[in-house]
């Protein structure tokens, strides 16, 4: 039983291989293969979108900059933006959790702002602080800032009543009990929180270059819808893909070294 | 402190108090004459936003504008619910159905929503369709990701019960899978809602005529920082009704459900 199970696993991983290369090979057949009929301009082929990433790194045709700097300029405002929104939200979610007399009058406007999508306070911060750089860190600032404190706050409220019972009867100030029991027991919640910002941050961030930029990947991809280089538009849809996930992977590593003792 | 909740009078109480310093404390800064230039007070907006039921802001109403937005919203987020949940849910209880898109789909999730932008508009050109591919874009990823997650996790002891009593494949997918999954999958639609109305906002923002997501882009090329602000009233306030509404679905729907909610 056990040997026939583990044959079949094996050739589910050959439908994986296959359903990739199947996904290349039709995309490859419809653009440069025989039956191309789709036009670059419209849909550009695999190895056409393969060598322009490559190129994109040292061409600064057609937008005046290269791959990287694009990126770097997104993930600068990102980064920037995306800490303040932690470092805000963060210690807002511990108070509103532990004191419910600021709960209950905070909570309600904050559950007014939170529908909004960070991307549509851009052209706000665009009118009040013109198209640098600041009223976009304030946009992802407010992007990530709404998951850090949500988790956040309901990491403290579910604290075990238990964990709050025995630190009173040592004698724990309340004090105490909020930093040596809630806190780190709200661990897990925050990391979720900050993973959930920082993928809300690097999507919105994309979307407000396309607004108001003059570098960005956002800028780049929206730049090459004008001037009809689906080519470019892919690749940098690669990159913004790729550094997403990148992220992603990074505090997933962080969460998992803060979490060996699991989630207590 | 953890053990006392409020009563509910209280909690009513405390949002009024606090939205009436809110909007306050907002009325008194625009008092000072240099921020009232840029920023217009509570009440302004208030006003701007009543009149524009009855004066049109572009060819639009107010109401026009937040049923086109609602349509596209609409139209994209059910028919990502209908293909999301059910590409979702084959993908997590057939093996060989998942070891064969599962790749496909993990290659196009991390790739946020918004980035489909200008793609989506050279593909579709800048009509309604283009709209309803974005929000079905949006909404489409979590909830597959749920769906699939749901039919992953059916609590085993279940199966085995019903293939015990002789259940067969299509009952086991339909009176065992698919109601199981229903926690998760209103757990995605949730999530969906969200995203779905981000998109839908993001898309009008980047390229349209018409819609919430116009009056607030074109407040900025106007500078009129009113009708900004009017934007992204409705958009707050839709956006909660919505969420609102997903909940109340999700509670007729998981009735049984119910673990300590």
């Amino acid at each position: 039983m056990r040997k026939s199970n583990k044959g079949k696993k094996r050739s589910y991983v050959g439908l994986s291989v296959l359903s990739i290369v199947l996904f290349f090979f039709i995309w490859w057949l419809f653009t440069e293969g025989f039956l191309g009929t789709i036009k670059a301009n419209v849909l550009p082929g695999p190895v056409k979108v393969f060598t322009t990433l490559i190129d994109k790194f040292s061409n600064k045709n057609p937008d005046g900059a290269l791959m990287q700097m694009h990126l770097w300029a997104s993930l600068k405002v990102t980064l920037s933006g995306y800490v303040i929104g932690c470092l805000v939200g963060i210690p807002l979610g511990i108070f509103m959790g532990w004191y419910e007399k600021a709960d209950i009058f905070i909570n309600p406007i904050f559950d007014f702002i939170r529908p909004i999508p960070g991307i549509a306070w851009t052209p706000l911060f665009i009118l009040l602080f013109g198209i640098g750089m600041l009223p976009k860190v304030i946009v992802i600032a407010l992007a990530a800032f709404g998951p850090a404190l949500v988790n956040t706050y309901t990491g403290i409220r579910q604290t075990k009543e238990v964990h709050i019972w025995v630190g009173q009867t040592f004698g724990a100030s309340k004090f105490e009990i909020l930093t040596k029991i809630a806190i780190p027991s709200s661990i897990p919640f925050v990391l979720t929180g900050m993973r959930v910002g920082l993928g809300v941050a690097w999507s919105t961030i994309i979307g407000a270059e396309m607004l108001a930029a003059t570098a960005g990947l956002g800028y780049l991809i929206n730049l090459c819808r004008g001037i009809y280089r689906p080519d470019i538009i892919i690749a940098a849809m690669i990159c913004v893909g790729l550094i997403g996930a990148g992220l992603g992977y990074v505090l997933t590593l962080a969460e998992r070294q803060l979490m060996k003792g699991g989630r207590w | 402190m953890l053990d006392r909740r409020a009563k509910g009078w209280q909690k009513t109480a405390a949002a009024v108090i606090s939205f009436a310093i809110f909007v306050s404390v907002w009325q008194l800064v625009t008092l000072n004459p240099t921020i009232h230039q840029v920023m217009p007070g509570p009440f302004a907006v208030l006003q701007k936003f009543f009149l524009s039921f009855a004066e049109p802001i572009g060819k639009n109403t107010m109401l026009m504008h937040m049923l086109i937005t609602l349509s596209r919203w609409a139209v994209g987020f059910l028919a990502a619910t209908v293909l999301g949940i059910a590409l979702g849910l084959a993908m997590g209880w057939y093996p060989k159905f998942e070891y064969f898109m599962r790749p496909l789909f993990e290659l196009v999730r991390p790739i946020p929503t918004l980035a489909w932008i200008p793609l989506v508009i050279l593909w579709c050109g800048i009509g309604e369709f283009a709209k309803y591919t974005l929000v079905f874009i949006g909404a489409f990823m979590s909830i597959v990701q749920n769906a699939y997650h749901g039919a992953k996790s059916v609590d085993r002891s279940i199966v085995h019960a019903a293939r015990m009593l002789g259940c067969n494949d299509r009952q086991m997918f339909f009176t065992i899978v698919i109601p199981a999954s229903v926690p998760a999958i209103s757990a995605g639609l949730q999530i969906g809602v969200a995203s779905a109305w981000s998109s839908v906002v993001a898309a009008e923002l980047v390229r349209s005529s018409s819609g919430v997501g116009w009056i607030v882009v074109t407040g900025q090329q106007n500078n009129n920082m009113t009708q900004i602000l009017v934007g992204i009233l409705v958009i707050a306030v839709i956006g909660l009704l919505l969420a609102l509404l997903i909940r109340k679905v999700e509670d007729v729907l998981c009735r049984w459900n119910k673990r300590g909610r």
